[in-house]
């Protein structure tokens, strides 16, 4: 049995390291102000706009036009002593970052606000080639996603696929409910199938809570297969093994992602008794 | 904790350290405020992260990202991204973002098949491609004013990807959806490019801010928890920190 983390070793030799200093240089990161004061606050916002404008409201015209200079100049400041540092590490960084892009990764996620692919993870620009969509959805008629693979895979010859679901996903929620949402039935209809592909396993879960994250773990296993299911993966996999897909889940309460641990070769040869597109 | 965490700081593994670096953004951030401001819509480019260019944090766009940016009217999955941001959560603002040396743009002035299910995708930037045949043809493609398939730095591509960003906007304010917050909330449409060399957004001054340009500071502002974006009448767009 290869699983994904064996199948990672593999890959290794292919895969430009990582410098370890990129983990400590978090250029993207909230300075330590702003994080204690977002996650120390509760946040009771009645909505953006009211928030938001409440302390410009009490400024005059010309104060608002000084505090954004202020800022403003800050925000350059920062800018700049990121970008020195950027160039210091690396002095070819910026001119190699407009001659191209060579991700490792593939991101499809969730497009929910709070799962940035690249702050999540700490990627760089230029690392992960991102997808987002509601509720993280691999749908064969779907040119959108599947036009992101076939370039990701067969043109930038990415290494990793990862598909990364979310707890508490919205899409799936609205996709359980009992309700005409328009436009959003067809979409959405595909996690309908998802549950009804695992309807003994989730019936029995009592809490739903726990059965809306047995969900959400479900719908990105299937999303892998859907995944695997594309001509451009199977193919790349059998001239180069790679890449190589993995289904993630991130938990908005401790901020980890969760790694299901695909088979993939397993998943693969289940797939490819049907859906073999590598004509061999 | 994951056993593999502490080892991806020894092996220098991607995927490893993607989970790791994971932990370590986990450590220092909490659980964030889930709620929404902008929705992005932008390329798949792996040069283009939206909430790092915007200088905003986890909580504050809602996302979609396809190659090339392409607003196509009968894309169900764009069309359901923009369903759900607007009649759901209500967002103040869409943003749809293109950028120089766009790949989805370069492809479409080869000319050449690109294989699979791309070109049937790539078909509305062909389109646009056909019906401004004369002016692209007038900018140079490549930086040096060469015309080979170099990094797509030109003009000519830069030209198409506004253009791709104009046609994205006007499928937008087609959008009826998008239409019925305009006219009732004030919902505002946006459609600028980022410049991969610089780093800087520009409004192209079309959507619901074209004609007029946007005056004042409240009226054009794409607002985060800890930054925001200013577009100003002109075509020029900033961003401050909070």
């Amino acid at each position: 049995m290869v699983n994904s983390r064996v199948g990672t070793r593999l890959l290794q030799s292919l895969i430009r390291p990582i410098p370890r200093t990129r983990l400590l240089s978090t250029p993207n990161l909230p300075t330590p102000r702003n994080a204690s004061s977002s996650s120390s606050t509760p946040t009771p916002q009645p909505s953006s706009q009211t928030r938001h404008t409440s302390t410009w409201r009490d400024m005059a015209e010309n104060d608002i036009t000084k505090y954004l200079r202020q800022t403003h100049n800050r925000v350059f400041e920062h800018n700049k002593a990121w970008a020195a540092d950027k160039k210091a590490k690396d002095p070819e960084f910026f001119a190699k970052l407009s001659a191209g892009q060579n991700p490792e990764y593939l991101w499809i996620g969730c497009s929910d606000s709070r799962i940035p692919a690249e702050q999540i993870t700490g990627l760089e620009p230029g690392d992960a080639f991102v997808h987002r969509n509601i509720a993280n959805l691999v749908c064969n008629t779907d040119l959108n996603v599947m036009s992101v693979i076939a370039y990701a895979v067969a043109h930038l010859k990415v290494k990793h696929i990862v598909v990364c679901g979310h707890y508490g996903c919205g899409g799936v929620k609205a996709a359980m409910t009992a309700k005409d949402l328009g436009i959003l039935n067809p979409w959405l209809r595909n996690i309908r199938d998802v549950y009804r592909l695992h309807e003994r396993e989730l019936d029995v879960i009592a809490d739903e809570t726990a059965r809306y994250d047995r969900l959400v773990e479900l719908n990105v296993l299937e999303q892998c297969r859907n995944v695997i299911k594309s001509a451009s993966v199977q193919q790349s996999y059998a001239k180069n093994k790679f890449p190589i897909v993995h289904g993630w889940v991130f938990g908005f309460h401790d901020g980890l992602l969760k790694d299901l641990e695909i088979d993939f070769e397993a998943m693969l040869r289940e797939i490819q008794k049907i859906y073999n597109l590598t004509e061999n | 904790m994951d056993p593999l965490i502490p080892t991806a700081y020894e092996t220098e593994d991607s995927f490893l350290y993607a989970l790791s670096s994971n932990a370590a953004w986990a450590g220092y951030k909490a659980h964030q405020n889930p709620k929404f401001f902008p929705i992005w819509l932008g390329c798949s480019d792996s040069r283009c992260p939206e909430t790092t260019l915007l200088g905003l944090q986890p909580g504050d766009v809602f996302v979609h990202r396809n190659i090339a940016n392409l607003v196509c009217a009968t894309d169900i999955n764009t069309a359901a991204v923009i369903e759900y941001a607007v009649a759901h959560l209500r967002v103040a603002h869409v943003v749809l973002c293109g950028h120089t040396a766009c790949g989805g743009a370069i492809a479409a002035l080869g000319g050449q098949r690109v294989g699979g299910v791309l070109d049937t995708w790539l078909a509305p930037l062909r389109g646009l491609v056909v019906g401004h045949e004369a002016e692209l043809a007038e900018l140079p493609m490549d930086e040096g004013g060469g015309d080979g398939s170099g990094s797509g730095a030109g003009a000519r591509v830069r030209r198409l990807v506004e253009l791709n960003v104009k046609a994205g906007v006007d499928v937008l304010m087609a959008n009826v959806v998008v239409t019925e917050a305009v006219r009732e909330r004030g919902l505002q449409v946006h459609g600028c490019l980022f410049d991969l060399a610089s780093g800087r957004v520009r409004d192209l001054g079309v959507g619901t801010s074209a004609g007029k340009g946007v005056n004042g500071v409240r009226g054009g502002v794409v607002r985060g928890k800890h930054a925001e974006l200013v577009f100003r009448g002109g075509g020029g767009a900033t961003m401050a920190a909070r």
